[in-house]
């Protein structure tokens, strides 16, 4: 049942220039509950897992660090 | 081989403009933009609709003031008016708002590709552009439809063949016909009738209404009417044209009403039958986008049938077709888009206005919407010649009226007939939208003498008798 919860998720990031934007999204998706985290600073994506008992694919648009005055935003473009 | 867009805009006026602006702002510039158009950048507003026609019913305005001066002791003019060279400085006029707020705005994003085409789905996030040298397939995760309206033609027997004039092809003219039939009412019969009847054509407005339009103050309605009869434009209300044929040179158009039939002779003919929404030929039905000749139905946020497709603007079926709420509605669909909002629009926060002289302008319920929404409604109508700056510009042809709902005395609706109308009308916006009473407008200084004293004057009407009140009181 533990594997039915793990959710890969696709999100596209917008406002990345440099390696610590790159560090600043992944420490908020880590902060939201995803593991398994890459976000690539080239393509404005990043792929992790989430276990979706615990946190919803589309609540993850909405982390601190992709909303208010943080200069990232984000879309929800795959869940797996 | 598709190319791939975050975000693909389908039209090139003012809701495109601005959703890819918005769109271009939240990401930094990240999103990548496709903008599909055919027309001309910048859509009706710019091109042939408010920037031309406000151009030139200022112009026409500067001719009457001469002839009309207004005060004793100034001597009334006719100008000589060269229609061609005041036509051609409307066209650099609109280019150079064009190039201006649209073309160097467009090169400004350079995640901003411009594709000139006509795009039309062929699934739902894949459409298929002809650019006239090719097919390009363009696939997009969030689309807008943003494609706005067109002249709508009305069927009449001979229309086609007898040849006729839009509010799109009358900035063509090179000469002012002397005379004209406008068949229909609304916005563009009264402005572009008194600017023509004002640079000596002869106008004849032949309408089905007995009013301007559907859902304005009747009153204010008549009261323009009036104004512009004033001025020599003739009315034909009622009347259904069943037919317009060529008669030589001129233009033959024949009405019947319930009291027999008219033959109005006239040398051009200038269509003013309201709009149409853009929808055909994008194979929404591919999208899975639902939509009716009224437009496309979106959901409160602007996402349709499908929800990674939105509409915006005069494509949307809605209660108005402006370039404010259309460039508005793009900026909210890109928020909600890209910044997760929720905007929606109020429609009955939406001001409009007809910039004949004087100025009609309105916003929120007329009298009658809201008695028939809510059951009853509270209004007062007081007439400009209360307001003193209407007496000293000697314009006091007009009313002010608000509408109150009858419960919390909120202002639900203001609408004035009146020098600089559209300018102030801003104050019932911030009244209804924040939810005013006619007592917070009273309770807020007005600088004396303007019209727009006419809002607090008409908002002291609902408790005062006006004649027995001393300047500027509270």
């Amino acid at each position: 049942m533990e594997n039915m919860a793990e959710r890969k998720v696709t999100m596209r990031i917008y406002g990345m220039t440099c390696d610590d934007c790159v560090a600043s999204v992944a420490g908020g998706l880590k902060e939201a509950g995803a593991t398994g985290i890459s976000v690539s600073l080239e393509d404005g994506m990043a792929v992790l897992t989430i276990d979706d008992s615990r946190v919803s694919p589309e609540s993850l648009a909405h982390i601190p660090v992709f909303t208010g005055n943080s200069r990232y935003r984000s879309q929800i473009r795959r869940v797996d | 081989m598709a190319r791939e867009y975050d975000f693909v805009i389908i039209g090139n006026g003012s809701a495109a403009f601005s959703a890819a602006i918005k769109a271009s702002e939240i990401t930094r510039n990240q999103a990548s933009v496709a903008m599909i158009g055919m027309g001309p950048p910048g859509g009706t507003c710019v091109n042939v609709g408010c920037v031309p026609s406000k151009y030139l019913i200022e112009a026409a305005k500067a001719v009457n003031f001469q002839r009309n001066p207004g005060y004793p002791g100034i001597k009334q003019n006719s100008p000589d008016v060269d229609f061609h060279a005041l036509i051609e400085s409307l066209r650099s006029a609109v280019v150079k708002e064009r190039e201006e707020r649209y073309v160097r705005v467009a090169r400004s994003y350079p995640n901003v590709e411009i594709i000139k085409g006509f795009a039309s789905f062929v699934s739902s996030d894949t459409v298929m552009v002809e650019t006239g040298t090719e097919n390009v397939q363009v696939k997009g995760f969030n689309f807008l439809i943003a494609t706005g309206s067109r002249v709508k033609i009305p069927e009449i027997i001979g229309l086609n063949h007898t040849g006729y004039l839009t509010s799109d092809s009358i900035w063509d003219l090179n000469s002012v016909p002397e005379s004209i039939g406008i068949i229909g009412g609304g916005f563009v019969a009264m402005e572009i009738g008194q600017a023509l009847q004002r640079l000596g054509c002869k106008v004849t407005v032949i309408k089905q209404h007995d009013t301007i339009a559907p859902g304005i103050e009747k009153e204010l309605g008549y009261e323009l009417m009036e104004s512009l009869k004033s001025e020599g434009i003739s009315f034909l209300p009622g009347r259904n044209v069943t037919g317009v044929h060529r008669k030589g040179s001129k233009k033959i158009i024949e009405a019947a009403s319930a009291g027999g039939k008219d033959i109005v002779e006239v040398d051009e003919i200038l269509i003013s039958s309201g709009r149409t929404p853009n929808v055909e030929g994008l194979n929404l039905e591919k999208a899975g986008v639902r939509y009716s000749s009224m437009g496309i139905q979106v959901r409160e946020d602007f996402s349709t049938s499908n929800p990674l497709i939105y509409a915006a603007g005069d494509v949307v079926d809605q209660k108005y077709k402006l370039e404010t709420l259309a460039a508005r509605e793009g900026a909210a669909v890109a928020s909600n888009i890209f910044d997760h909002s929720s905007k929606s629009m109020d429609m009955h926060e939406i001001p409009w206005a007809i910039f004949t002289e004087p100025q009609l302008a309105s916003v929120g319920y007329t009298e009658e919407e809201y008695r028939r929404d809510q059951g009853k409604a509270v209004a007062r109508t007081i007439p400009l010649n209360a307001v003193p700056k209407a007496r000293i510009l000697r314009q006091e042809r007009g009313a002010i009226k608000i509408v109150v709902d009858s419960n919390s005395n909120a202002v639900v609706g203001v609408h004035a007939l009146s020098p600089y109308a559209a300018e102030f009308i801003m104050e019932g916006v911030l009244a209804i939208k924040h939810k005013m009473t006619v007592k917070d407008l009273v309770e807020n200084s007005h600088i004396f003498p303007t019209v727009s004293e006419g809002i607090k004057l008409a908002a002291q009407s609902f408790t005062r008798d006006l004649s027995m009140m001393s300047c500027c009181m509270e």
